[in-house]
């Protein structure tokens, strides 16, 4: 059964009297519990189609289908229930609040939850999951007292706290060594190995040959779509 | 979420940007200060006249010269030395009230009545080498009675001192414990205006701070004001007339109107009761009060203005963040209400403060100068208003902040 189904996806971005189509039709669909990697040259159009993916932007037409949903007809309301409940994401640039505790980052999820966990129910979820992306003894430390790599792997530990069927990453070790890269990495794949489905932006081919499936961007157009 | 989390990340995002947010806050400290401390002046002042007009009888009617409907400028009971300098600038030379006056009042109404005329004057009293300035009260017997004056040491003055001009006085309490502070003052010689007069009786406190009181005047027999202070022969200032039956004054004014009106030949006097000053300083009071409140009301105004300024700023500080709430499952309302109460929260605070800047400056310093009296709706009105400053001057910003496109506010930087 398909999880996502995107069909024509098209986004323009108009400045002044320029439009660049920076997704000119995308269609893909992508099946539970999939690893796809998506790959292609800077300004390809991955991050617009991850934002999309997301739910996080919207696209100027085409239908977008997230499980039962229609994406592409639902209101701010329903969307941010979507974003909360069904996809976590996963930045190139961590996105944590800088005034939090990693761990205060962790739980920030369960604010906007409409489902709502007692509160020592939603800390011992918050401690195992930064057990499980190994910064046990980091929960109380703020982001600036962390490395990118371990920054990262809280921003995993946070898109993971209400338990998303699907995990989307925009080139998650962008800004990572060939280390941190390595245990996000590692992280994905055990995710995967638990039934999440996954999508991973990298420019990295080691990265991508390790993927189920590959979809290579070139112009905002699929160039290339395949199964390992 | 919930509302407890709501005001957990307002406090800290308060806490963190603490000058900021301080100096936000004195807008709001400075204009609910100003609201509650101008209310209580006013009230005070209310208070004040009105527990001085009540403590002398319900039952008291007051008589002066000239047709005049402004009670504040001639009508005060005790009358002021500045309400008597109006009502003889603003009366002419004919229409006064004299003693054959009263006597012919007195022979004619048919309510029993007491009528105690007064003369006043300002004074300067002195005992040794101690000088004070007051009131001196020019009185019949019937004084005491009708503006409750009681003696607390001594007597008063008699019938005997008014029909022998015999300079005996009775004073004020601050007189007495300014000119004698060790010893009773009865029996004792004091200097008025450089003559000597003989202290009888002293007056018990009545404890008053509004405009001239019993307590810093000294009450003469009334003839002595014609004889050494040059108060026009059987001229009467004032005179206070007290129904022995109080349900019965609004009959004994027409009557009275009625007799003298057939002695004068035409309504060149003012006689009012109690309750019709009462309602009158109510009326105008209030409306001195809400017009006070008003002005402090604009420096209010001025603070919320600070409060969107601010709150405007942080949304734009805080753009990423709230992509990032957003991206997390953030609906617009959650937004919404993270700015409001954030922006409530500042200017609550700011108003707290200014009641307790309001109720601290009220007791220690204003109270120095005037009567002020913080009442319980003014510290609601002010509560009231700083929630709503807050709620008002955050809803821009506040919307401003939910409307952002998740994708839009994560690539601010
Ligand atoms: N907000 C925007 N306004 C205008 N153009 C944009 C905007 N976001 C992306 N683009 C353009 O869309 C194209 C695709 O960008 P992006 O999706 O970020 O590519 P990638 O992530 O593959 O590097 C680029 O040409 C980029 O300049
Ligand atoms: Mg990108």
């Amino acid at each position: 059964m398909n999880l996502i189904e995107f069909s024509d996806i098209r986004k323009a971005y108009t400045i002044g009297s320029v439009t660049i189509d920076a997704l000119a039709g995308v269609s893909f669909d992508i099946g539970e519990h999939e690893f796809v990697a998506i790959m292609g040259p800077s300004g390809s159009g991955k991050s617009t189609l991850m934002h999309i993916l997301g739910c996080l932007d919207t696209p100027t037409s085409g239908t977008y289908r997230l499980e039962d949903h229609n994406v592409s007809e639902l209101r701010s309301n329903d969307l941010a229930h979507i974003r909360n409940r069904d996809i976590g994401f996963v930045f190139q640039a961590y996105n944590l609040l800088p005034h939090l505790s990693a761990l205060e980052n962790v739980l920030l999820p369960c604010t906007y939850s409409t489902h709502v966990m007692s509160g020592r129910d939603e800390r011992a979820r918050g401690h195992e999951l930064m057990e499980r992306v190994g910064l046990k003894d980091r929960m109380y430390n703020r982001p600036v007292e962390m490395s990118g790599g371990e920054q990262q792997r809280v921003a995993i530990a946070r898109a993971l706290m209400m338990d998303p069927p699907v995990i989307l990453a925009d080139e998650p070790t962008g800004n990572l060594n060939s280390k941190g890269a390595r245990e996000i990495l590692d992280i994905m794949k055990d995710l995967h190995a638990d039934g999440k489905t996954i999508v991973y932006v990298t420019h990295d081919d080691t990265i991508g040959a390790q993927a189920e499936r590959v979809i290579r961007i070139q112009d905002g157009r699929v160039v290339a779509d395949e199964r390992n | 979420m919930d509302l407890r989390d709501s005001f957990r990340n307002a406090t800290r995002a308060i806490w963190a940007a603490k000058m900021r947010s301080f100096l936000t806050m004195l807008g709001i400290i400075i204009g609910i200060a100003a609201v509650v401390m101008l209310m209580a002046v006013g009230n005070g002042t209310k208070q004040s006249i009105l527990s001085r007009m009540q403590s002398s009888g319900s039952g008291n009617l007051y008589l002066t010269a000239g047709a005049r409907s402004n009670v504040l400028m001639g009508g005060n009971p005790e009358g002021g030395a500045g309400g008597f300098a109006a009502s003889r600038a603003g009366v002419s030379s004919g229409a006064e009230i004299t003693t054959q006056d009263l006597t012919y009042i007195e022979a004619r109404v048919t309510y029993s009545v007491v009528v105690s005329p007064t003369n006043q004057t300002n004074i300067t009293i002195k005992n040794g080498n101690t000088t004070m300035s007051g009131t001196g009260i020019f009185a019949t017997p019937t004084y005491f009675q009708v503006e409750n004056v009681t003696i607390a040491d001594g007597r008063m003055i008699s019938d005997g001192d008014v029909s022998n001009r015999t300079r005996n006085v009775v004073i004020g309490n601050t007189v007495q414990t300014t000119l004698f502070p060790n010893e009773s003052a009865v029996g004792q010689l004091i200097r008025i205006n450089g003559a000597s007069y003989k202290v009888v009786g002293v007056a018990a406190s009545k404890g008053e701070t509004v405009g001239s009181s019993v307590d810093t005047a000294i009450v003469l027999p009334f003839s002595v004001g014609e004889k050494s202070f040059g108060i026009a022969h059987n001229r009467v200032q004032r005179t206070t007339i007290e129904c022995v039956d109080p349900t019965q004054t609004k009959v004994v004014i027409a009557e009275i109107t009625d007799i003298l009106t057939l002695k004068h030949k035409k309504v060149d006097f003012t006689i009012q009761d109690v309750a019709a000053m009462t309602a009158l300083v109510t009326s105008a009071m209030t409306i001195l009060t809400a017009l006070l409140a008003a002005i402090g009301g604009l420096s209010l105004l001025v603070g919320g203005i600070g409060i969107m300024n601010i709150m405007l700023v942080s949304v734009t500080e805080r753009t990423r963040e709230i992509g990032i709430r957003k991206a997390l499952g953030a609906r617009e309302r959650d937004i919404l209400v993270q700015f409001l109460i954030e922006s409530s929260l500042l200017s609550v605070s700011g108003g707290v403060l200014g009641i307790v800047v309001s109720v601290l400056g009220s007791d220690f310093v204003v109270s120095r100068f005037t009567t002020t009296v913080i009442t319980g709706s003014s510290i609601l009105l002010a509560v009231g208003f700083s929630i709503a400053v807050g709620v008002f001057f955050g809803v821009y910003p506040a919307r401003t902040a939910a409307r952002l496109k998740p994708v839009e506010a994560l690539r601010y930087e």
